[in-house]
């Protein structure tokens, strides 16, 4: 099975090219493998959105190309991919329709593109929502649901799709750590349940080698992986994990390469983002 | 089994259930009803009550006894361990928000007493007292915070069926804040508020017999003529003619309203959502917005023969203005994330407009709205005055040429009430429309 297989070849991106010449990523190349959770770490601002952006498709590439199971998504002929239902984002802050309920939310993807009727797609959302311990918040509004349910929600919504990926852009970024470590047992659960590709950029070194399968620590502006750490803690995995010898140990070996980065961004005085 | 009997009798479960936080200032009713739901239970020193994950469906009211409640890790107490005594609850992990599963594992570290009352029964019954019900909801909140040391996140208890749920209709939900409206403070400061304007005006004019306000009408005076059947100057609630005036005005505003609202809320959206189309028109735009509505009423009589168009097109225009400006704003406004998000959801780019851009900008377009009701009859007035035959303006200028103070004075109040009903029934559609922002407030209390 090669579903979610997605390979970045040597993709550079130039924000401005005519004038100031930012250059955003450069010559990067990673291969993700179907089912694998991997992880992008980088400092604030060090360019890995803009590599998250591209294979989403909200964003040209200078040159290099993204592929995903054998699909060419974008290349320096056709720079910008098209966005859709097989790799689906979830956002930094969240991007659930207020003006929408729960359930609403998560039938929205199947029911715009025609795949389920809503009666069927209602049913299904409704089994999923309660899979991901989501029942009974259905019919409410994202606003009148905790930040860590409508991360959740998101996700569900995401996943109805079936999609061969999911793209997650910092999403616990603004949470404190106590709703996070919540946040990544569940996402782990959910994964468990849904093998799908998960691409998850972060700036969060313990976070990335508690739930990725392998970490790319990115150097800071222009992006390109700096070092792939293996994490050979087995999965599943729980919240002991984050007291293990290993666990420790893996901490050690990358955070001084993490470090480095984050002090070159904060000379290069990078702003968040 | 059969040492549980006695606390079985309801009574004995009523006085168990008053000594518990959720239930201690609960009524004697419903107290009793609760009571009649309770399942008693005997476990013995050591047994295992339940463990974590497992379905979440009885609660837990402890009699005698002492049971040991340990939660699971990931739950993050600040206490994870807790014993439970007489009066004690656990096992509410159902009335959590999402929660199905227990969080935590309990055992019975003596031989204990306790009731069992089916989560799910209980909710109904306090569905059907919805006040005092949502009161023990609370109630049990406080508890699960206090007592349990459960981070807030997870101590949210569901609500209960009633006002502000699902079942609710919008318009339902719009009775529902009005009833809350008249239960708060709010209409008696209001009634404040017009005592002190109302008796500031008898007492400049009538008492106090101010300078300025010489040959202004008294407040009694205005009310006599206003509510006389035979009023001095012909203008009165018992004239036909009265009435006659605030239709046409209505009538007109109606008219502009709606055309200013059907072309406004297009342009808006239009000017909004594409850039090729902002960039030729919107400089236009900004350079007629603005002129004062006055300047455009010789080209208005000039344009429309008909002085009733000319009349209906002064206020719409300056509704237009506002209503398009702010709609444009309202798509400007739309969080990127939102259309990206619809994007990798596979919409089409008609699917974005009609789902994301719409509702998304619904909440500057009502703003707009507001703005353009309020400006509809600013300008209405202003035309009416200069041109046209009927309507509130008009009533207010021939009553000034003709010296008719008190009838100004009921032109203008008229208006001023016949303005405030219009702007109240565009809010209302607006919460009809935009429930989700409704509730939103709601739950900020406002």
């Amino acid at each position: 099975m090669s579903r979610g297989h997605i390979v970045i070849d040597d993709v550079v991106k130039v924000y401005d090219p005519e004038g100031a010449a930012v250059l955003a990523v450069d010559h990067c190349s990673l291969e993700i493998e179907p089912g694998e959770i991997c992880m992008i770490v980088g400092p604030s601002g060090c360019g890995k959105t803009t590599l998250l952006n591209a294979i989403a498709g909200f964003h040209d590439i200078t040159s290099g190309r993204i592929v995903m199971d054998g699909e060419v998504l974008c290349s320096t002929d056709r720079p910008r991919a098209a966005p859709g239902p097989d790799r689906i984002v979830v956002f930094q802050n969240g991007a659930l329709f207020p003006w929408k309920t729960n359930l609403e939310n998560v039938i929205f993807g199947p029911v715009m593109q025609g795949k389920l009727g809503r009666k069927l797609a209602i049913d299904k959302g409704r089994d999923m929502m309660a899979d991901a311990g989501l029942s009974g918040v259905e019919r409410n509004y994202p606003g009148e649901v905790s930040s860590g349910m409508r991360r959740r929600v998101e996700i569900v919504r995401a996943l109805m799709n079936d999609p061969k990926a999911l793209l997650l852009d910092e999403p616990y970024r603004a949470l404190d750590s106590l709703t996070k470590s919540v946040m990544h047992e569940a996402l782990l659960e959910i994964y468990y349940k849904n093998k799908v590709t998960i691409f998850f950029i972060t700036h969060d070194l313990e976070e990335a080698i508690f739930l990725g399968h392998r970490v790319a620590i990115m150097t800071t502006r222009p992006c390109r992986p700096k070092k792939v750490l293996n994490v050979d803690i087995p999965h599943p995995r729980d919240y002991g994990v984050l007291t293990s010898k290993r666990f420790r140990e893996l901490i050690e070996e990358t955070s001084d390469a993490v470090h480095e980065e984050a002090w070159k961004a904060f000379q290069a005085g990078e702003k968040e983002g | 089994m059969a040492a549980a009997l006695p606390v079985g009798a309801a009574d004995g479960a009523a006085a168990v259930l008053r000594d518990t936080t959720p239930f201690g200032d609960a009524s004697e009713a419903l107290l009793a009803r609760i009571a009649a739901i309770a399942r008693p239970a005997h476990y013995a020193a050591g047994a295992r009550i339940y463990g974590a994950d497992d379905p979440a469906d009885d609660i837990f009211v402890v009699v005698s006894g002492r049971a040991d409640h340990v939660f699971k890790p990931e739950v993050g107490a600040r206490e994870p361990l807790k014993r439970v005594v007489r009066g004690g609850v656990f096992g509410w992990a159902g009335l959590l928000l999402g929660q199905t599963r227990r969080l935590a594992t309990v055992t019975a570290a003596e031989p204990t007493e306790v009731l069992r009352l089916d989560t799910e029964a209980l909710v109904g019954l306090l569905e059907s007292e919805p006040q005092e019900g949502g009161h023990v909801m609370e109630r049990f909140a406080t508890m699960i915070q206090r007592e349990f040391t459960l981070p807030t996140l997870l101590a949210q208890v569901r609500r209960l069926s009633g006002p502000l749920t699902e079942e609710m209709s919008s318009l339902g939900l719009t009775m529902y804040r009005l009833s809350l409206w008249l239960k708060s403070p709010r209409p008696y400061l209001m009634l404040i508020g017009f005592s002190l304007l109302l008796g500031f005006w008898y007492l400049a004019v009538e008492a106090w017999k101010l300078p300025r306000f010489r040959e202004m009408p008294g407040l009694t005076t205005v009310v006599k003529e206003w509510l006389s059947p035979e009023p001095t100057y012909g203008l009165s609630i018992y004239t036909a003619e009265y009435y006659q005036h605030i239709w046409m005005s209505i009538w007109r505003v109606t008219q502009a309203f709606f055309l200013a609202t059907l072309l406004g809320v297009s342009f808006g959206l239009l000017l909004g959502w594409s850039r090729a189309f902002k960039a030729y028109v919107f400089p236009v735009f900004e350079t007629l917005r603005p002129i004062p509505i006055l300047a455009w009423v010789p080209l208005a009589i000039v344009m429309f023969v008909a002085t009733e168009s000319a009349v209906i097109y002064l206020a719409f225009l300056a509704s237009f203005f506002a209503t398009a400006l702010n709609t444009m704003l309202g798509v400007e406004s739309i969080d990127e994330s939102y259309i990206r998000a619809a994007d990798c959801l596979g919409a089409n780019q008609w699917q974005v407009f009609r789902y994301v851009i719409i509702p998304g900008a619904l909440p500057f377009i009502f703003t707009g709205l507001q703005i353009s009701i309020g400006v509809s009859w600013f300008s209405l007035v202003a035309a009416e005055m200069v041109s046209g035959q009927y309507g509130l303006g008009y009533v207010i200028n021939t009553s000034y040429m003709m010296v008719r103070y008190p009838t100004i004075i009921i032109g203008m109040a008229t208006l001023g009430i016949v303005g405030y009903t219009t702007s109240a029934l565009v809010r209302i559609a607006g919460d009809y429309l935009m429930e989700w922002r409704v509730r939103e407030l709601a739950l900020t209390e406002r």
